[in-house]
């Protein structure tokens, strides 16, 4: 009986499910469309892979923990003659010397500029191998042939505007050699978004390697053996030293690399909807309490003929699975069309992945129908305990309007507690001595805040509303002050829609804070330590001599700055051992470029060959200055050197230490250093800085891969690094916003329902239309306002909280952005006259005579 | 069954007379064709400037209409209705709203008041909508008339059914409208409450002079009016002056056996 009535009433008020009914599809869609995306993505590279991955891969020895690879001088190769060996093994039928290198650039010399992506998927080069599993294949031209061709993918062609005969020029450590494209090779599967470029065997050895070595050696079965046998062939062969791989081995690693990738997209959209279904709770958590208060008598009737507590109940979460089941229905239909939409994203950016081949697995159902079941289920928990709480007296009572909802007692502590623990947790953090402790402070703190937040909603609404709302009365007239006391009649009501929209703007103001005051701590710190001009930075190829040397030719350079980096094993005094970034710099580096701030000794001392470290690892491994510290550079060289400065903590180079590039050189043969990544360079004194950035653009014109920037330049690009992130926050949390605005549309809707005799009594002494829809909006305004000065409030104290938590890290300066403060303010009143304009429509075209006959 | 014409002066509707309100040919009719109800059939009456009239008849005899198209809630299919010196037919909404405001007071029968707001917020609400500035001397007669000077502080939750009446009344008086319209003022009140409400809107036709047009289906309430029209099927079929309840109650019977008859 209870089911068809919960049936009849779900389909009577679909008006008001609809927009409960949106925000369980937005979340479910959210996380159904991730799923399919990321499970398309991991589909699509396993295709890949596993089409085209040898039985077999020999590559070179893995580096020890102990040897670490210092800055990737040169690709690790295996000999030429480990081919042959491979290829005499029982069972393979070909074994193949592969070269396939990533520190090479491709340029147009046409224009020079680079061929193929700049940032995300890489570029790679390598010698044309005929193997049976062949990832591309040559669709126009021929294979190269000698020292002048070369093969590049159709794709990267494509987007270069490339064809057959044109120039391309590979650039690398070893200088710049010039190709004519003989061939265009197309990939089997999809194509990943890298950039490939084949050259001849020998021509790829001797341009790409300098020696006549290979990459690695791809070997394929003839199918009489496993390749697991292969490959315990394999190393008994070539010995241990080897890494020796199956197919299967291979493609997990392959795998795994690309999918480290796609896991920050699939995690901050699955964050992403779990504040949007959060959000859409409390939208749910308010329709069922007004459905709920709207059927008192209805209820209480079904209460007096005999219908017990738990039909009652049962009967409204019977409505809310009904909701949770159509939206998650919908919600995963609509996921698909998510999941093409970041498909095409990732297209954009690079990545080509195909729409027509989603994969839709399981996984996707029961995510998404769990997430939407179970949030409508709870959500409508309490308005149904509530429901279930109705006497049968109700069915007699005449009721106006239900009575209106207070505050309890027990709700005012546990908020209040929530809030005060919060709050002081975040204090905790922010005094925190390490970020580490304090950011777990912040985490909990978050937390703890915006529960205590959501639960004492109502009681700040109260309080709140009515100094918001006290200028109403003045500056509208009577309709603002109908909006203000109608704001406040229901706390629980306006507390729980402006909660939806305090957690959107929270993380707003949040991030908007962090993202300033990094910018704003990063610009600071330039502006007080950084003295050299520009800073030239190499990106994928190591920076050559000739690059340094242009520059320094420049008209109006005084001086270039090289840096080298190491990851160096410092032996410490008490005899422990501790790994360290450490930078062998030249003496203009500490002399004339940067001034870091220090706690104990002078940078003088660095160039008389002492060791400059960072407090923190000062601190950590108890070092002063004097203490004698071993240096290993790896490979064997070491040399001991006295503490001789200890920079202070928070200081432009992080936590690491610092050498002179001619102590460094005492122990570590030219041959074996590192190649410098990135340099720096000082205009003479009363030079114009901007003029000069232009020469040195000019001058390194056919260098595409280098970044050049002055320091305005580099402010910008670090402003821009953190805008990318900000707007990848903003663009989520716009979602978990629309679902709030939806909230308060949903509560204004539903107002205007309940208060139907009052919108005719109103009219009938004489309210105008234009005053009717004036008090809903501003209704909507002060609840939107409410819930903006909420957020604001929870948003100032998180972000500010992590300042002082990363105060060390690089974010010294506080800095609150009052501009976006006041956006975000300005747009919540926005919000408002948007939630409400078409529950103003329908209340401004409600027949008087009919509203006030409503019962 | 013969026709009384409820109308005092043909040549004069809505000049400045005696007439506070009036309407001629007035029909109401709802739906079309086979299914057509007139709950008006062109009815032609004026009401007594300073003068309480009730109107009286059955249930569906159209007294609720009547009064809700004399006082610009509903919109009438034939005929022509002047508040005062405005023609209010043909009037668009806003103009309606505006004269609803500022020269017709109601009171109804229930959820008469705003919960958000207290009695005195109640009382001077019209005035607020209107962007006026209440009399304050009159204010005060007002309240001091139906005796709620203790009470304007208290929300209508806090009120009793017959106290809220009064708030509504006090309200209709506030504004000093051109007429105030009851529907069934008294209906969800006890005997005691309603004599209490029906002896103010007395006092304030006798002592502040007001029009006031009341739709009852009491006997009793009716025996307060001044004069009683008595509504049968759209049609004004008779009219009372200076009524007693016993008068009315026989009046009504004669009515109920004519129609049974």
């Amino acid at each position: 009986m209870l089911l068809k009535t919960s049936l009849r009433s779900f389909f009577a008020h679909k008006g008001r499910m609809a927009l409960s009914l949106i925000a369980v599809v937005l979340s479910v869609a959210f996380v159904s469309g991730t799923l399919v995306f990321s499970n398309t993505a991991t589909s699509t590279f396993d295709k890949l892979f596993a089409a085209t991955a040898s039985d077999v891969s020999v590559q070179p020895p893995k580096p020890d923990d102990d040897e670490e690879q210092q800055a990737a001088a040169k690709p690790p190769t295996v000999p030429v003659a480990l081919a042959q060996q491979i290829a005499g093994l029982p069972g393979v039928k070909t074994a193949v010397g592969q070269v396939m290198v990533h520190n090479a650039i491709l340029v147009d010399p046409a224009t020079n500029k680079l061929v193929g992506p700049t940032q995300g998927a890489p570029t790679l080069l390598g010698n044309w191998t005929d193997t049976p599993r062949n990832a591309l294949h040559i669709t126009s031209g021929h294979a190269p042939q000698g020292p002048g061709e070369l093969v590049l993918d159709a794709d990267t062609a494509k987007k270069a505007k490339l064809g057959l005969g044109d120039h391309v020029r590979v650039d690398n450590s070893g200088g710049k050699h010039d190709f004519t494209i003989a061939g265009i090779a197309t990939f089997t599967t999809t194509n990943p978004g890298a950039a490939l470029a084949f050259l001849d065997t020998d021509t790829a050895q001797r341009v790409l390697l300098g020696e006549q070595a290979y990459t690695s050696v791809e070997a394929f079965g003839d199918g009489s053996r496993g390749n697991d046998q292969l490959k315990a062939d394999a190393v008994a062969k070539v010995g241990a030293g080897y890494q020796v791989k199956t197919a299967a081995e291979q493609k997990d690693e392959n795998t795994k690399q690309v999918g480290s990738g796609l896991d920050f997209m699939k995690y901050a959209m699955l964050g992403f909807a779990f504040v949007s279904a959060i959000v859409g709770a409390f939208l749910i958590v308010n329709t069922f309490s007004m459905l709920v208060a709207q059927r008192t008598r209805e209820i209480g009737l079904l209460r007096a003929i005999g219908g017990s507590r738990r039909q009652v109940n049962r009967s409204v979460l019977v409505e809310a699975l009904i909701l949770g089941v159509l939206g998650s229905t919908i919600g995963v239909g609509a996921g698909l069309g998510v999941a093409v939409g970041l498909i095409k994203l990732m297209n954009a950016i690079g990545m080509d992945l195909n729409a027509a081949d989603l994969q839709i697995g399981p996984d996707v159902f029961v995510a998404g129908y769990s997430l939407g079941i179970v949030v409508t289920l709870v959500a409508a928990f309490f308005p149904a305990r509530r429901a279930s709480r109705i006497s049968p007296m109700a069915a007699l009572r005449d009721h106006g309007t239900p009575a209106e909802g207070r505050a309890n007692v027990i709700r005012t502590v546990v908020g209040l507690l929530l809030t005060a623990g919060g709050a002081a947790l975040l204090v905790l953090g922010a005094g925190a001595d390490k970020a580490a402790t304090g950011g777990q402070y912040l985490g909990l703190g978050v937390v703890l805040t915006l529960v205590g937040f959501v639960v004492i909603g109502p009681l700040l609404a109260s309080a709140l509303i009515r100094v918001l709302g006290a200028v109403l009365p003045a500056l509208f007239g009577p309709s603002g002050k109908l909006a203000q006391r109608n704001a406040m009649r229901n706390p629980r009501r306006t507390g729980a829609t402006a909660a939806a929209l305090m957690i959107g703007l929270a993380l707003v103001i949040a991030s908007s804070v962090f993202s300033s005051s990094a910018v704003t701590s990063a610009s600071a710190q330039i502006d007080r330590s950084v003295g050299v001009d520009f800073i030239i930075q190499g990106g994928r190829t190591e920076v050559t001599p000739e690059m340094q040397d242009i520059v320094r030719r420049t008209p109006g350079i005084d001086h270039v700055t090289t840096q080298k980096f190491f990851t160096a094993k410092l032996q410490l005094p008490d005899g422990g051992k501790a790994k360290n970034d450490l930078t062998a710099v030249p003496p203009t580096f500490f002399g004339s470029d940067f001034h870091p701030s220090l706690d104990a000794g002078s940078v003088d001392s660095i160039e008389r060959g002492s060791l400059g470290i960072g407090a923190a690892f000062a601190k950590d491994h108890n070092l002063k200055v004097g203490d004698q510290v071993g240096v290993d550079y790896g490979k064997g060289r070491t040399q001991t050197l006295p503490v001789g400065a200890v920079f202070k903590k928070g200081e432009l180079f992080g936590d690491g230490s610092f050498v002179a590039m001619d102590t460094m050189a005492k122990v570590v043969p030219a041959a074996e250093q590192p190649p410098v990544w990135t340099f720096f360079a000082k205009a003479s004194a009363g030079t114009d800085v901007a003029k000069t950035l232009t020469a040195l653009e000019d001058g390194l014109k056919q260098f595409p891969q280098l970044s050049i920037k002055d320091q305005a330049g580099y402010k910008e690009m670090v402003q821009s690094q953190i805008d990318t992130l900000l707007y990848l926050i903003y663009g989520l949390v716009a979602l978990s916003i629309t679902v709030a605005v939806l909230g308060v549309v949903n509560t204004l809707a539903l107002s205007v329902v309940e208060r139907t005799r009052e919108i005719g009594l109103l009219r009938a002494i004489g309210l105008s239309r234009r005053q009717l829809r004036r008090m809903i909006r501003l209704e909507s305004v002060v609840i939107a306002l409410f819930g903006a000065v909420l957020g604001t409030g929870l948003g100032l104290a998180w972000g500010v909280t992590a300042q002082r938590v990363l105060r060390d890290q690089g974010l010294g300066t506080l800095s609150v952005p009052a501009g976006t403060i006041g956006v975000t303010l300005a747009a919540s009143v926005v919000i408002g006259l948007f939630a409400a304009l078409i529950p103003a429509f329908r209340a401004g075209r409600m027949n008087v005579l009919a509203a006030i006959a409503t019962d | 069954m013969t026709t009384a014409t409820a109308v005092f002066d043909p040549q004069l509707p809505g000049g400045e007379s005696a007439v506070a309100a009036s309407a001629r040919q007035v029909t109401k009719a709802y739906g079309s064709g086979e299914t057509k109800v007139t709950a008006l059939d062109a009815v032609d009456v004026d009401i007594q400037r300073g003068r309480f009239t009730a109107i009286m008849g059955p249930s569906g005899s159209g007294k609720s209409t009547l009064m809700h198209c004399l006082a610009g809630l509903d919109t009438v299919t034939a005929g022509r209705i002047w508040i005062g010196d405005t023609e209010i037919t043909g009037l668009k909404d806003k103009q309606l709203t505006r004269l609803r405001r500022d020269k017709i007071g109601f009171i109804f029968q229930a959820f008469n008041l705003l919960p958000t707001l207290n009695a005195l917020e109640n009382i001077t609400l019209p005035m607020d909508i209107a962007g006026r500035k209440p009399d304050q001397a009159w204010l005060d007669q007002v309240v001091e008339t139906v005796g709620l000077a203790g009470r304007l502080k208290h929300r209508p939750t806090q009120l009793s059914g017959g106290q809220q009446q009064r708030v509504a009344v006090a309200r209709a008086l506030a504004a000093r409208p051109e007429i105030i319209f009851g529907d069934e003022p008294t209906g969800n009140l006890d005997s005691r409450a309603g004599a209490e409400v029906l002896t103010f809107l007395r006092r304030s036709v006798d002592e502040l002079g007001q029009t006031i047009v009341m739709v009852t289906h009491d006997p009793v309430a009716a025996g307060y009016a001044d004069r009683v029209l008595f509504l049968a099927d759209g049609v004004i079929v008779d009219e009372m002056h200076a009524p007693t309840a016993d008068s009315v109650l026989e009046r009504m019977r004669r009515f109920d056996g004519k129609r049974t008859s």
